[in-house]
């Protein structure tokens, strides 16, 4: 099952989603409106606090609003890796177009991986949109921001939770429907990963689960570079700890995936939604 | 010299079909609210097999149900079979499935299998790649299968194409890859009789007679596979009942030369019944 990426595969996958995405311009509208409404709100939440939180927020440089937005636009790569494998499939399967793939030579987790890029593509031009309206109408400082660092945790992200992700369409492809993986870790990263609060304020015996999701560390090490400059050296336990979560997990969903395929091409599933 | 003369010349394929004991069943879901239940279960192929020779077009006929579509699939390379095999341009189906994948075709029955929101063009250019074809490649052969299909506007967006150019469009795709071998699922069934009369006429003079392709299609209409097939097989409850050139199958069956196809359907399909 190894992939056969070729750089033309690529660039017709992405161009097929632009136009695709770019056919949709009232969605695409829609989705800056609800970027900017967030950046709102937290804007007023965070001056509604004020400095009530700064003691929690310390090790953050003590202002909520650019903790909160940045715990936001980040959690949105674990959407996309979470989600993006599992609608690959699906979509294909409603546009009714898997057969024709699955005929063609390329493999099948060729196509995945090709169909998730331009959702990474999409998250990080979100990301960008957010840090940026943030920064033009409400003081966000990322004026101590180490790029490098930044970029190197977000590459260890997306290729933890991408093996999420692949487990998560393994699921897809024998249940269809109702996939306790991502539920299980997407609900839970979003309430206890830190995107709206600290860790440091919840209970211990929550603090301890949250030990076990690979967001908790992607948002505090990404804080951490892009507030307070950290360097990579300083990051170094999130990033082993990534590391960890993806040599963990990546051969498992391989595994998974394998045995998902074979499974739906022997009962004939694997066209069907 | 095209690689099918190749073939044809050599002793490498001497058949470009041969299936051998295909089996398949279906499991359906149990009842919700009974879980000791048994999955009950459909026998959707039942030991098929049979041989087809190059540049032959053969029609699969049969009632709904009775695994036509099951076994195009599985000879697709889109399901895997439970039992038996198949050799296909002398691929073995199961093992070389990924090589083979570029020297068969299949056009689909539904209007589905390609993205509405995109044109005609940008289709073909998306699956042309997914065959491993270069761009210019694509663009050339898009040209000139455009005129041999009568495609005349390839790049408004697929959800403005009639019917029958949707279908023509689905052929167009197949043929990028130059299949040797194709399968069609009901090709005709969405066309009115014009188009059907037309599209029937391009299989059997430039695909095959020209091109010198191998065309299995299924049906359910027993004067499409009579004006077009040069053998035809009749599949009921997953085994096939006949298989041949129609003449030799109406003796066998009892039938004179004379008898229509139909005829010989019915006595096909009526004789375990009666039995």
């Amino acid at each position: 099952m190894k992939p056969d990426i070729s750089l033309r595969k690529l660039l017709a996958f992405l161009k097929r989603d632009l136009l695709i995405n770019a056919s949709y311009r009232a969605a695409f509208l829609f989705d800056l409106i609800s970027i900017l409404s967030s950046v709102v709100t937290f804007f007023f939440i965070a001056k509604l606090f004020g400095g009530k939180a700064a003691e929690h927020l310390a090790d953050y440089g003590g202002d909520y609003f650019s903790f909160v937005l940045i715990g936001i636009a980040f959690s949105g790569y674990m959407s996309a890796a979470m989600g993006s494998f599992t609608e690959a499939i699906s979509e294909e399967q409603a546009y009714g177009t898997l057969e024709a793939i699955v005929l063609s030579p390329t493999k099948i987790s060729t196509v995945l991986i090709c169909s998730s890029i331009w959702k990474f593509i999409f998250t990080s031009f979100r990301v960008i949109v957010y840090l940026f309206l943030g920064w033009l109408f409400f003081d966000l400082n990322l004026s101590r921001a180490n790029l490098s660092s930044s970029l190197i945790i977000l590459a260890l992200t997306i290729i933890s939770f991408s093996a999420l992700g692949i487990l998560s369409a393994s699921f897809t492809l024998i249940f269809k429907r109702g996939d306790p993986l991502n539920w299980l870790f997407y609900g839970a990263s979003r309430l206890l990963g830190g995107v709206y609060f600290p860790i440091a304020v919840l209970p211990i015996g929550l603090q301890k689960i949250s030990f076990f999701l690979p967001l908790t560390y992607c948002l505090e090490a990404v804080r951490k570079s892009l507030i307070l400059g950290s360097s990579v050296k300083e990051i170094l336990p999130q990033i082993l700890s990534l590391v960890f979560f993806s040599a963990l997990f990546f051969p498992l969903s391989i595994f998974s995936f394998k045995s998902a395929l074979k499974k739906a091409q022997k009962n004939g599933s694997l066209l069907y939604s | 010299m095209n690689v099918l003369t190749q073939l044809w010349g050599s002793d490498k394929v001497k058949n470009m079909l041969e299936v051998h004991n295909i089996s398949k069943r279906f499991f359906l879901p149990k009842p919700l609210f009974s879980p000791f239940q048994k999955n009950k279960e459909i026998l959707a192929l039942d030991q098929v097999s049979f041989k087809l020779n190059p540049g032959r077009i053969l029609a699969l006929l049969g009632p709904n149900g009775a695994g036509k579509t099951t076994l195009l699939k599985i000879l697709s390379t889109l399901i895997l079979p439970d039992q038996g095999t198949a050799k296909i341009l002398g691929y073995d189906l199961i093992t070389q499935s990924q090589s083979l994948k570029s020297r068969i075709g299949l056009v689909f029955s539904e209007e589905k299998g390609f993205y509405w929101r995109l044109s005609g063009r940008q289709n073909l250019e998306f699956f042309g790649i997914l065959y491993n074809l270069s761009p210019a490649r694509i663009k050339e052969k898009t040209r000139y299968l455009s005129n041999l299909l009568e495609i005349d506007d390839l790049d408004k967006p697929f959800q403005n194409y009639s019917s029958g150019m949707k279908q023509r469009l689905s052929l167009l795709r197949c043929l990028l890859s130059e299949p040797e071998i194709i399968f069609m699922d009901e090709p005709t069934s969405r066309l009115d009789p014009a188009g059907a009369l037309n599209f029937r006429k391009f299989i059997k003079e430039k695909l095959v007679r020209e091109l010198g392709k191998t065309v299995f299609f299924t049906t359910h209409q027993i004067s499409e596979a009579e004006s077009l097939a040069d053998e035809i097989a009749i599949m009921d409850k997953g085994r096939i009942k006949a298989f041949g050139k129609p003449d030799e199958i109406k003796i066998k069956y009892g039938l004179n030369k004379d008898s229509t196809l139909e005829e010989l359907y019915l006595k096909t399909i009526n004789e375990e019944n009666e039995a």
